[in-house]
């Protein structure tokens, strides 16, 4: 089977020493919605310019429906559809302008030219601003004409790099269900760069967190949040956050090795703990910081939601796989 | 990648420019100001001098081919402040992944920005003929310095595209813009003819492409002597080839 994304030990180093990407192996099947989730500069938008043609990879190869990203360049331009993070639509100019030039600029034959524009403005919902200048859009406007343009020519692959980021909730549930609709109807895979966790876990069907250029975990949504296979105990003390360092590696070090904690994970002045049963864990861990000194002021109990998974595999403070 | 692709984007390029002109003009309203003063006030002044010899040209006629040139330069060098804000927005990532070449879209644009300067020069050219400047009353001559007008600033717009992707900010740009403006204005026959030059600038002189376009729309639109347009078109088609090559094989820098 051809993969509609597929990446072997890609690596990119800049300017011969910042590693940006460390021997990525990524599949993404055809049709998919798949999310790429990782923290600021951990590779994620480099990864994209990769799988679109902008720049070469340091070594390693990737394949777009089995075409080559560096030898076929060209043929690989022609099934992808790409919106970068920043703008990239003329405000100067009106919505369909910008879709018209972009009809032009895709090849789009001057036969089906008006009805490619007519789809793509309906899918995204923009066929009453057409005529209206881009820069009295608001932003979930722009993003949805952006969108739009990359419509066009009806990809194959959709690569949308952070694409709802700034926008209301409002907007980004209405960016995301017109691409939602698009997506059933012309079966084309989406792969996108994202920081936030309720889209992914929504509108994904596969998730893969990058740090600091390695995939640290790969999996559908539910396949992540079981993959803790726990409960969180988390507990609130301003002692966290005023002691960092020191002290309370020696805190977490112990807690760690209590025989039925799993992970350990600290964030600003929260301690996550993770383990199987929280209600014979409770009073146990509790002993364990008082010991330690620690008062505590707040105790919760929740389930995993993908926002454990991401802080479990890339968080910042971690005794545990993937952490430091 | 097919010729049809790649001139169907420059074509596309040609017409964005078209439609930002249609839905404001004032740009090219503004950039009027400064020509029509040169003409306007040191050309009518400088008539009164008599003090360079013109070949018996009146001296407002004498520089209106340089004025014009000079303001159809200014349009195209300071497109690449489009391109660097274009690439500060995410618009140049995505024309680079789109199914067309970098030539195409170097060249594309630069051509887009020789239309822009072209209409520039058309809103001068009026004023210039009220302001009493004898042009050669031949309309294929005016149309063909029309046209010389188009290839210069392309070449001067795929400089500028060069230089962004450089420079790829704007304060760097604007820097090297004002300093290349002016020196290839003064280093050039547009105001006084290259031999009332001192010997070093003269080199200078020779070697700047604006030197031969100003000799070419003079012969076309003010004295009718063309016996140096086809060196001129020569000059003005090497430096066009070069400056489209160059600049095409730094662009994809731009958005490294």
């Amino acid at each position: 089977m051809v993969f509609a994304i597929e990446a072997r030990q890609l690596t990119k180093i800049y300017d011969g020493k910042t590693k940006a990407l460390d021997g990525v192996d990524l599949q993404v099947n055809p049709a998919e919605v798949f999310a790429f989730l990782g923290p600021n500069g951990s590779g994620k938008t480099t990864l994209m310019r990769i799988l679109t043609t902008q720049f070469r990879p340091t070594s390693g190869e990737a394949y777009n429906f089995g075409l080559d990203v560096v030898q076929s360049g060209a043929e690989v331009r022609k099934i992808i559809g790409y919106v970068p993070q920043e703008t990239s639509v003329w405000a100067d100019i009106s919505g369909f302008e910008n879709l018209l030039i972009y009809s032009k600029i895709y090849g789009v034959p001057s036969s089906r030219r008006k009805k490619s524009i007519e789809d793509a403005l309906q899918s995204m919902g923009l066929e009453e601003m057409a005529n209206r200048m881009v820069k009295t859009y608001s932003g979930g406007m722009v993003r949805r004409l952006e969108i739009a343009c990359a419509l066009l020519v009806k990809p194959k692959i959709l690569f949308l790099d952070e694409p709802t980021i700034g926008l209301d909730p409002s907007a980004r549930k209405a960016v995301w269900e017109n691409l939602t609709s698009f997506k059933r109807e012309y079966s084309t895979t989406v792969f996108f760069n994202t920081h936030y966790m309720d889209e992914a876990d929504i509108y994904s069907d596969e998730i893969a967190i990058i740090n600091k250029g390695k995939i640290v975990k790969s999996g559908t949504p539910s396949q992540l949040k079981h993959s803790l296979r726990s409960e969180i105990l988390q507990f609130h003390s301003n002692h966290f956050h005023s002691n960092h360092n020191g002290i309370d590696e020696n805190i977490l070090r112990n807690i760690r090795d209590l025989a039925f904690v799993r992970d350990v994970v600290l964030c600003d002045s929260k301690l996550d703990v993770f383990v199987e049963d929280g209600e014979f864990a409770l009073p146990l861990i509790i002993e364990a910081l008082r010991s330690e000194g620690v008062s505590i002021e707040r105790i919760s109990a929740t389930r995993p939601t993908l926002d454990d998974v991401f802080l479990k595999y890339v968080g910042t403070l971690s005794f545990g796989r993937g952490g430091k | 990648m097919t010729a049809e692709d790649s001139f169907r984007e420059m074509f596309a390029m040609i017409e964005l420019e078209m439609r930002r002109l249609r839905h404001d003009r004032t740009e090219i309203y503004t950039r009027a100001i400064q020509p029509i003063l040169w003409l306007g006030v040191f050309g009518t002044v400088m008539s009164q001098v008599r003090g360079i010899p013109t070949g018996g040209m009146q001296y407002i006629d004498y520089i209106t081919p340089g004025v014009l040139l000079q303001s159809t330069i200014f349009v195209s060098v300071f497109y690449g402040l489009t391109i660097v804000w274009e690439r500060e927005t995410g618009i140049l990532k995505r024309l680079l992944v789109a199914p067309a070449s970098r030539w195409a879209t170097v060249i594309g644009r630069s051509v887009a920005s020789g239309v822009r300067a072209v209409v520039q020069a058309l809103i001068i050219f009026p004023v210039a003929i009220l302001l009493g400047v004898k042009f050669v009353p031949n309309p294929l001559y005016i149309v063909t310095a029309f046209l010389i007008l188009f290839l210069v600033s392309g070449g001067f717009a795929a400089i500028s595209i060069f230089v962004a992707s450089l420079m790829k900010t704007r304060e760097r740009f604007m820097g090297l813009g004002q300093a290349l403006i002016m020196p290839l204005f003064f280093a050039s026959n547009a105001l006084y003819p290259i031999e009332l030059m001192p010997p070093a600038l003269q080199y200078v002189a020779v070697l700047n492409p604006l030197t031969y376009a100003v000799d070419a729309v003079r012969g076309l639109m003010i004295s009718g002597d063309l016996s140096n347009l086809p060196v001129d078109v020569a000059a003005i088609i090497i430096f066009d080839v070069v400056i489209f090559a160059v600049a095409s094989l730094s662009f994809r820098k731009i958005i490294e």
